[in-house]
């Protein structure tokens, strides 16, 4: 295991020295980064996310640790001479991922109350994962399952936390007027959530 | 700290910020939400007002002349006093500019500690305020100075516009073809300057850029009936580009392959040195943005760099595009390039590819 110790220092340089690490170390090598500024700590967990980079964050008063597991799927964008480059490099993507698509607040079809049980069971089961999915897409009525009194909140949170990006439906935000109410996730369109889909291996639909 | 001091007093005034570029400004989606209540003053004489987030206010005197005035000040980006002073003075003025304007008249804004700097840093800062001033043809007729650390500097502008002729962020029409006239990433530059990750010349040439008034870009946009623009400022490209799409009622979209960046910048991004503000403007722009799928991520970072005194982005009836670039090249403006276009209001108010 790699260790990247940021601490006292302040932004970017925690999420330089983090993708310096990143970098460095062997492709299945697991990299772990002290931070203890709550505002590199965020930039860092946003980076990690974006680039699809599945992490855990272990914080202990100022200090926060992130882990990043990698295994030989994930690819970073190399930079080999350091001093700029000028030229763009397409960014590799790790192919294989899995997404979870939820189209209701019930999981199943039948009887409503068991399907409302279930759903929450099936969030809770899925945090357990391993390797935690790429996404989760929420459309149609499954957008309220992400909203500030949903039981499942804590659960989204701690998927995101992970580095599984969570994308809400904005047409269905919109449709049931809870924009206000919705403290995880990011707003999507239905090209971004057509994309999510189509580059899924696999789809999961509770 | 290796960096150029050329003022007299030899202070490094880059020693005063401690964060680099993550406290300077309040995110945006948090200074929405804190203006959102305050009550819009009703006048039929104010032209353009907080309401749709524009650069500078505008009030009509007579049917004749409007006044454009604004205010902008912010803490040191560049180690000596003097330029410092021309950056933040540049800056100031550029929102009259971008409201197509002829600045007059500014008073100095002034934050200086009375202990801890040499005083004559406070008086280079004030000689470079006023000799960008001059430049523009601004004459600065007071000002107030308060004693406080770290300083922070710039102008409050009062210029004049005719009515008919505002540019306003809301001015833009479907089918308008968007033109940036300088080239992005002056907070990665800063940023990675103080990472030592630069070397003198890619840092002298952003500062450069910082120090080029919007003046002839503002009389460009006057010759060519440009109704829509912006500066680009604290909130990034992204950032101005969803305003003036929201302000305007169309959805704009900004191929960032053809976005001009200043050297070493992609780089920069790509070496993970990427400010703070561009994630607080990530926060704010994401609700209205798609982000196409193959959009390279350190080109995404990059249009959410908060930019100091940047350029113009304006949106120029496609016909006259042309002849528009060929004279704002022909003027300073080598690196201005069409990187985007104003279509129909879609689901995203911006689309970044």
């Amino acid at each position: 295991m790699k260790t990247v110790d940021t601490r006292g220092l302040n932004c970017p340089a925690p999420l330089i020295k983090t993708k310096q690490g990143l970098n460095e170390a062997a492709p299945d090598e697991t990299v772990q980064i002290l931070i203890d500024n709550p505002a590199s700590l965020s930039n860092v967990k946003r980076y990690l996310t974006d680039n699809r980079l599945p992490f855990t964050v272990r914080e202990e008063g100022s200090l926060a640790t992130v882990t990043v597991t990698r295994s030989e799927k994930t690819e970073l964008t190399e930079n080999e001479t350091g001093y700029c480059t000028t030229e763009i490099t397409e960014k590799k993507t790790g192919t294989r991922n899995t997404v979870v698509a939820v189209t209701s607040e019930r999981m199943g079809s039948g009887d409503d109350e068991l399907g409302t049980k279930l759903m929450v069971s099936f969030f809770r089961t899925l945090v357990l994962l391993e390797p935690s999915p790429a996404a989760v897409v929420f459309y149609n009525a499954g957008v309220k399952m992400a909203m500030d009194d949903s039981p499942v909140l804590d659960h989204i949170r701690e998927l995101s936390e992970k580095g599984t990006a969570i994308y809400l439906c904005t047409t269905c935000i919109n449709h049931f007027g809870i924009r206000d109410r919705l403290p995880a996730g990011s707003f999507s369109d239905m090209y971004q959530i057509l994309n999510v889909l189509k580059d899924a291996d696999h789809i999961i639909r509770p | 700290m290796t960096t150029t001091v050329n003022g007299p007093a030899g202070f490094d005034l880059l020693s005063t910020v401690e964060t680099g570029g993550c406290s300077a400004k309040i995110p945006p989606r948090q200074l929405e939400e804190l203006l959102q209540d305050m009550p819009l003053p009703a006048d039929p004489r104010i032209l353009v007002d907080i309401a749709t987030h524009d650069d500078a206010g505008v009030y009509k005197i007579n049917d004749e002349t409007a006044l454009v005035i604004t205010t902008d000040f912010f803490p040191p980006v560049v180690s000596d006093g003097y330029e410092f002073g021309l950056i933040a003075a540049t800056n100031s003025i550029s929102d009259v500019y971008a409201m197509g304007g002829t600045p007059l008249v500014a008073l100095n804004i002034m934050m200086f500690p009375s202990t801890r700097i040499p005083m004559e840093v406070y008086k280079e800062i004030l000689r470079g305020g006023h000799d960008k001033a001059r430049e523009a043809g601004v004459s600065i007729i007071g000002g107030h100075t308060i004693d406080d650390y770290p300083p922070k500097y710039g102008l409050a502008v009062i210029g004049t516009v005719h009515p008919g002729r505002v540019i306003t962020n809301a001015g833009v029409r479907e089918g308008d073809e968007l033109i940036l006239t300088k080239p992005l990433g002056t907070g990665i530059i800063l940023a990675g300057h103080r990472m030592k990750m630069t070397i003198p010349s890619q840092l002298e040439n952003a500062v450069s850029i910082m120090k080029q008034l919007n003046a002839r870009g503002a009389e460009l946009m006057q010759k060519y009936s440009v109704r829509g623009a912006t500066d680009i400022t604290g909130f990034g490209l992204a950032g101005h580009a969803l305003k003036m799409a929201r302000g305007s009622g169309v959805t704009v979209n900004i191929d960032m392959k053809s976005v001009p960046l200043l050297d070493c910048v992609y780089s920069l991004a790509d070496q993970g040195c990427i400010p703070g503000a561009a994630f607080r403007n990530l926060d704010y722009t994401e609700g209205g943005t798609r982000f196409t799928s193959d959009l390279d991520y350190n080109l995404k970072m990059i249009a959410h760099d908060a930019q100091t005194s940047g350029g113009l982005l304006m949106a120029v009836a496609p016909e006259k595009s042309r002849e528009l670039l060929k004279e704002l090249h022909e003027s300073g403006h080598g690196e201005a390039a069409v990187i985007g276009k104003a279509i129909r209001k879609a689901e995203a108010d911006l689309v970044l590819q």
